[in-house]
């Protein structure tokens, strides 16, 4: 049965936002593309592990200003397969948090 | 498949009920994000669908600060589906989603 592999995808994620965001500074005009590029390019990346999942990844980028900022996700499941990884990545001004959930499909 | 209109209304509530009415704090944001999203998340297994259920939840605190969230699924797009609720105050912004897969 198969396991979601929590490693190889904080790997898989680490490497989309160095690259969109590696030597970035804030920029509300881009702001828009770069949660985009990271998103689909995580998507991407998963899904040519080959393995029989669905996937959903979500990124957020803030600002870096002062400001409290809190993110909590619950889910239903099957805790034996399904499984989720958060990747949390700063530099000095912008927090990134990506999200990525697994979820298995019965074939 | 995902009903989008209902999921949202059960969004809209928890919201509500966990901070409808509070001004931003520091010390009580971490319990707001779980309320919102166990309240939400068993409502939506009570309406007894096949489906699995994700439910994320962001809590921004209003000072200025620019926040950009961004989502992308590899699924069945007949079956399966997303809500996102925008809700603000004066003191807080909160962003919910819920993504439900078929079975």
């Amino acid at each position: 049965q198969m396991i979601f592999n929590a490693d190889e995808a904080h790997n898989i994620v680490k490497e989309c936002i160095e690259n969109v965001l590696g030597k970035a500074d804030y920029n509300h005009n881009k702001v828009n593309q770069w949660t985009a590029a990271i998103v689909e390019q995580s998507l991407t990346h998963l899904v040519k592990l080959g393995k029989t999942y669905k996937y959903i990844v979500t990124c957020a980028v803030m600002q870096r200003s002062g400001a409290g900022l809190h993110t909590a996700s619950s889910c239903f499941w099957d805790t034996t397969t399904d499984g989720t990884c958060t990747v949390r990545w700063e530099n000095r001004t912008m927090n990134c948090v990506v999200n990525v959930f697994a979820v298995a499909i019965i074939l | 498949s995902f009903a989008v209109d209902e999921v949202s209304s059960i969004i809209k509530e928890a919201i509500e009920g966990a901070i409808g009415g509070n001004a931003y704090q520091h010390s009580r944001v971490n319990q707001w994000t779980t309320s919102v999203v166990e309240q939400t998340l068993s409502q939506l297994t009570k309406l007894g669908k096949p489906f699995k259920y994700i439910v994320t939840c962001v809590i921004m605190q209003k000072n200025g600060a620019g926040l950009h969230t961004a989502s992308s699924c590899f699924w069945d797009n007949s079956s399966d589906g997303t809500c996102t609720v925008r809700w603000e105050n004066k003191t807080m912004y909160c962003i919910v989603s819920a993504f439900g897969l078929a079975i």
